[in-house]
Parts: structure tokens; C-alpha cells; sequence
């Protein structure tokens, strides 16, 4: 299977990872590798199979509605580098 | 040094019952011994000061008769599993920062029995890799021989119980994470029935997949370990509502086994080396009563490709919230918002998580959803079908656990022929179903393992399996 520059894009787009020049070629090699790898699903034919999301049916669990505090605010505020009266704080995004 | 760390799980805890020696004697001999070993980088952060007062608590606890079942136990935990006020780093540049503000479960339950948390073990980062080459804190060494790979991605966790640097560390297992590493050093490890051990603050990687588990000495030690960390968890929303046996006394019955061998994976098997130490292993197994049937899993060999579709699938989805704003790894040189989140994982992640999301990412991508993600879901059906057929008529199934022993460090750079190395394991996850290696042989001078897949929630017929080999063979013990 073969990866285009389009393809790259559109993955670096999608994934908020950047693509240099440098590693794009042994990156192609590494996903058309592993992509030929994966290819070999194509061998079965799986029309009348149903999918499988999950591998133990019957979880999903719901706890009752009941407010939590397992995890304190300030305490995961803290981990951010920049935060402001409990706000986190991001470059602009209206000019 | 010290005889103590030499000592099994089983042994310490009858040990500092009857008072032969105490908490603070075996955390400062596997602290010192921490010390003599760091070139190995098992661990990426030790608690010196801390474990030695819990130690001196836990003294008191045992003199007071307030002794909890491992109370004063030194243990370490895999570096993926949150403890509150702890760095937490996952192996990654992207959460070395991180100091988790809560606790797994899996920490919280051993920390309620009385294990000493001694360190945290290094790992590949975000437990994506074979070998502990993908850490971010530099691969850890085989203890057997420090040119090998321990494995991967518990690596850590397996190298420090080989190494005497704890009888019992935490661990986990997406695709082999926990088997793979165990039969690369020559130690116990065992992924339980997915759902079995509450994910609850384990950092996620393919959360359809990830699973905790143990590493010990011995499957005795694992059974006593896996008891104290199984169990169900409100927290956790896949976690099982089901009772949770006792592992400890089910190892130890006398139990019958019916043991199902895929006959056609062993025979395409293509190193002979590790076949005819498998042979040999179910040999021991059958000389002792257990009956072996060939089975088919006719489906096996689409393990691998459907496992490089789902995880990674899982991964990019799992991996998005790291985005730089609310904890991780921040970029410095941004201007605007998407500079921020680009910057901050370009910079976070390395190259074999990239690879990951990358691949993930574009099998979700418009156009090749059906192509990629749900064809690879209609193939774990199948899996789990094959699974389900051979159940019917077996009590455990029993493969290698890898094709090969270890490989010297820096051998693999394919990508595809470093996946291969959980050719064997992969199916067990992709089914949800309850798995463990043990030490059988050793081929070139390293061990392999014997890998026993179990029913779902049959942890305790596996693990006594285990426990038979091991009272028959002494590959599992340290020379």
C-alpha cells in the first residue's frame, strides 16, 4: 500500500503532529510496512461477520448520579503551566 | 548481600509473620541492592526515604499483630499506573512532569493491604514497544545478559523481579506487554480476563485492550499477587461485576486439565529451537495426567494485522487529550492555539508513538473506516469465535509465549519485525481472555516461555497448570 504526500498531510492535519522533511521518507517506509502488514485482512472474507467493539459483552456499568469528589480541582490546576484565577490559558484565538 | 531479596513472595510474607526478619531489613536490601544495579534502569523513580518509614510503621503493625496480608512488602509499580503526588510519566517526554493528582486502583488496593511501594519501574513509553527501547528514559537491560532486551513493554517490572529487586511488580498488557517481558527474563506474568483488574488511573494506550497484571517469581506468587488487585471497580465502567476467586488456594488443588495445542501454528512455527522446547514443556505437562488435545484456531494468523488496525485506532483516540493545556509536556515556542497543540505533541511524543497515532489516525480517516477499523473488528469476532469453539472441549490452550528468546538490543529497526514479537500473545487480548508465561527452556542461552491462555474468569485453572510445571521443572528458578 502506498502512502502519498497527500496522505501525510492529511494525517499530520488530523493527528496535531508535524511532518518535517527530514523523517517524512522513513516514515512512509515504516506505514507502507505496516500497512502491507495489515493488508493481509483482505485475504478473509468477513461480509457476514458482525464486528466485535469490545471483547467482554455486558460491562458498561452506570454508577448511581451521585456528585464525586475524587479528584480536587486545584490539584489538576496545578499541573497546567498556565492558568490564571482557575482558567487555563491558551494563546489568543480571537484576533 | 542480603538472602532476603533471593526470597520468593510466598517466603516474605511467612517470613515477617514469624518474625525471622523485618520489613526494614528487606527494604533496605532491596534498596541497596536498587543502588548496585541502577545500570540496569529498571526503575524511573525510587522512594528511598518514604519506603523506609513505611517500613518502620509496618514493623510495628506486624509487632502490634495489626498486620494486613502483605503488609510491609516491598513492591514496585509500572510507571503507567497513577499514584497521587507521584510522577507519573508513562515513559514519555510528554508526561515527565507529571505529578498524578490521584491514585489507580490498583495502587490504592495494594496500598491498603500494606505493600510497600519501593519504585516505579520503567516501561516503553506509553507501553507502546517490544523491547523498553521506546523509553524516554533509556531501555532498560536483560539482567540474564545486559546486551538482550528484557522485553517489552513492561520490561522494567519483569527485568526488577529478575534482577531480586522486588519479588512482585505491577504491570501491564495491551498486546504481550506482560507475557512477552516475562518469558524474555525467565519470570512468572500473568494478564488476567480483561475487566478483571480495574483500569482506573493506568494511563490509557488501547483501552478496548490495556489490562493489568502481575510479574513474580512463581505462579504461586502470582496467584497471591493477582488476588489483591482483581476485583470489581464502579470507577471503571468495563470493569467485571464477578466474584473474584481465591487465586491462592485454586493454585495449590489438584485439578484435572484438558490442554488444547493449535497443531498448526506449532508446526508452521520457524524457529525449531523454541518449537522443541515447546514439545517438551507439554511433554512434562502430559507425563503428569494432563491430557493434550490439537485444537484449530483457524483464525489466529489475522491476529497481528487486525491488532495493528485496533490499537492503534484506540491509541490515536486515547492520545488526544494530550494537547498541552491541561497537564503534559507544553511547547514554549507557540503564537496561536494550534501552534500549541502541534508544537506540544510534536515535541511530547516520540517516534513510535507517532508511528501509532499516525496509523491510527488514518485508519480512522474518511474513506478507509470500513477498509481498515471495522474489518479488523469483524476479524477479532472471528478470533474470539475460534476461541469460544475450542473452549468447548479444553480447559487451557498452550503455545510460546514469543517465536524467539531475547534479542541484543539496537537488532530490530523494522517496525512490522518488532510487532512480530507479539505474534503469539496478540490473541488473547484481542479475545479478552486470561493469559500467563511462565519460564520453560532456554533456547541460546536465554529463556522462553510457555504461554497457558485460559477461559474467561479461569485465572486460577491456569495458574494451577502453572504451578504444576513449576513443582516439575526448575526453570523458573535464578541461577
Amino acid at each position: 500500500m502506498k502512502i502519498t504526500k497527500q496522505d501525510l498531510k492529511n494525517i499530520s492535519l488530523l493527528s496535531k503532529i508535524k511532518i518535517d522533511d527530514e523523517t517524512s521518507s522513513s516514515l512512509v517506509q515504516d506505514l507502507e510496512s505496516i500497512l502491507t502488514m495489515v493488508n493481509k485482512m483482505e485475504e478473509l472474507d468477513t461480509s457476514k461477520v458482525n464486528p466485535l467493539i469490545h471483547p467482554i459483552e455486558n460491562t458498561q456499568t452506570l454508577r448511581e448520579d451521585k456528585e464525586k469528589k475524587d479528584i480536587k480541582r486545584d490539584k489538576l490546576q496545578e499541573l497546567s503551566k498556565e492558568k490564571d484565577s482557575g482558567f487555563y490559558i491558551t494563546p489568543k484565538v480571537i484576533e | 548481600m542480603s538472602e532476603l531479596i533471593n526470597l520468593s513472595l510466598t517466603d516474605q510474607i511467612i517470613g515477617l509473620a514469624d518474625k525471622s526478619f523485618s520489613s526494614k531489613e528487606i527494604t533496605d536490601a532491596y534498596l541497596d541492592e536498587i543502588n548496585n544495579k541502577k545500570i540496569l534502569n529498571c526503575f524511573i523513580s525510587v522512594f528511598e526515604e518514604e519506603s523506609k518509614e513505611k517500613a518502620l510503621l509496618a514493623d510495628k503493625n506486624i509487632a502490634n499483630n495489626k498486620a494486613r496480608p502483605l503488609e510491609g512488602i516491598p513492591i514496585a509499580h509500572k510507571d503507567i499506573f497513577c499514584i497521587e503526588d507521584k510522577k507519573t510519566t508513562c515513559g514519555s517526554k510528554m508526561l515527565s512532569n507529571f505529578i498524578s493528582p490521584y491514585s489507580s486502583e490498583v495502587f490504592t488496593k495494594l496500598d491498603s493491604v500494606g505493600a510497600i511501594t519501593i519504585g516505579k519501574t520503567n516501561m516503553d513509553e506509553f507501553a507502546m514497544g517490544s523491547s523498553n527501547e521506546t523509553s524516554f528514559y533509556g531501555n532498560v537491560l536483560n539482567p540474564i545478559n545486559e546486551k538482550f532486551s528484557p522485553g517489552g513493554s513492561s520490561g522494567g517490572s519483569a527485568a526488577a523481579v529478575r534482577a531480586n529487586l522486588c519479588s512482585f511488580a505491577t504491570a501491564t498488557d495491551t498486546g504481550g506487554s506482560i507475557r512477552q517481558p516475562a518469558s524474555f527474563c525467565g519470570v512468572t506474568g500473568i494478564k488476567p480476563t480483561y475487566g478483571r483488574v480495574s483500569r482506573w488511573g493506568m494511563i490509557a494506550f488501547a483501552s478496548s485492550l490495556d489490562q493489568a497484571g502481575v510479574v513474580t517469581k512463581n505462579a504461586q506468587d502470582a496467584a497471591l499477587a493477582l488476588k489483591y488487585i482483581s476485583g470489581f471497580d464502579q470507577k471503571d465502567s468495563t470493569s467485571l461485576n464477578e466474584e473474584v476467586k481465591d487465586f491462592q488456594k485454586e493454585v495449590n488443588l489438584n485439578q484435572e486439565h484438558v490442554i488444547g495445542v493449535p497443531k498448526d501454528l506449532i508446526e508452521n512455527m520457524k524457529n525449531n529451537q523454541v518449537r522443541d522446547s515447546f514439545n517438551e514443556a507439554i511433554s512434562v505437562l502430559e507425563k503428569d495426567g494432563a491430557k493434550i488435545e490439537e485444537i484449530n484456531l483457524p483464525h489466529i494468523e489475522y491476529s497481528l494485522p487486525a491488532y495493528y488496525v485496533i490499537a492503534p485506532a484506540e491509541c490515536s483516540a486515547n492520545l488526544a487529550r494530550y494537547d498541552g493545556i491541561r497537564f503534559g509536556h507544553r511547547s514554549d515556542d507557540v503564537s496561536s492555539l494550534e501552534e500549541l497543540y502541534v508544537n506540544s505533541r510534536t515535541e511530547g511524543f516520540g517516534r513510535e508513538v507517532k508511528n501509532r497515532i499516525f496509523i491510527g489516525t488514518f485508519c480512522l480517516s474518511a474513506g478507509y473506516y470500513d477498509a481498515f477499523y471495522n474489518k479488523a473488528l469483524k476479524i477479532r469476532n472471528l478470533i474470539k469465535g475460534d476461541f469460544d469453539e475450542a473452549f468447548r472441549k479444553v480447559s487451557a490452550i498452550a503455545m510460546p509465549t514469543c517465536s524467539s528468546s531475547s534479542f541484543e538490543l539496537g537488532s530490530i529497526s523494522d517496525p512490522v519485525e518488532m510487532y512480530e514479537q507479539d505474534i503469539y500473545t496478540i490473541p488473547a487480548n484481542l479475545a479478552g481472555l486470561p493469559a500467563l508465561s511462565i519460564p520453560s527452556g532456554k533456547v541460546d542461552n536465554m529463556p522462553v516461555g510457555l504461554q497457558l491462555i485460559g477461559n474467561y474468569l479461569e485465572e486460577g485453572k491456569i495458574l494451577n497448570l502453572a504451578n504444576k510445571f513449576q513443582k516439575l521443572t526448575d526453570f523458573h528458578e535464578f541461577k
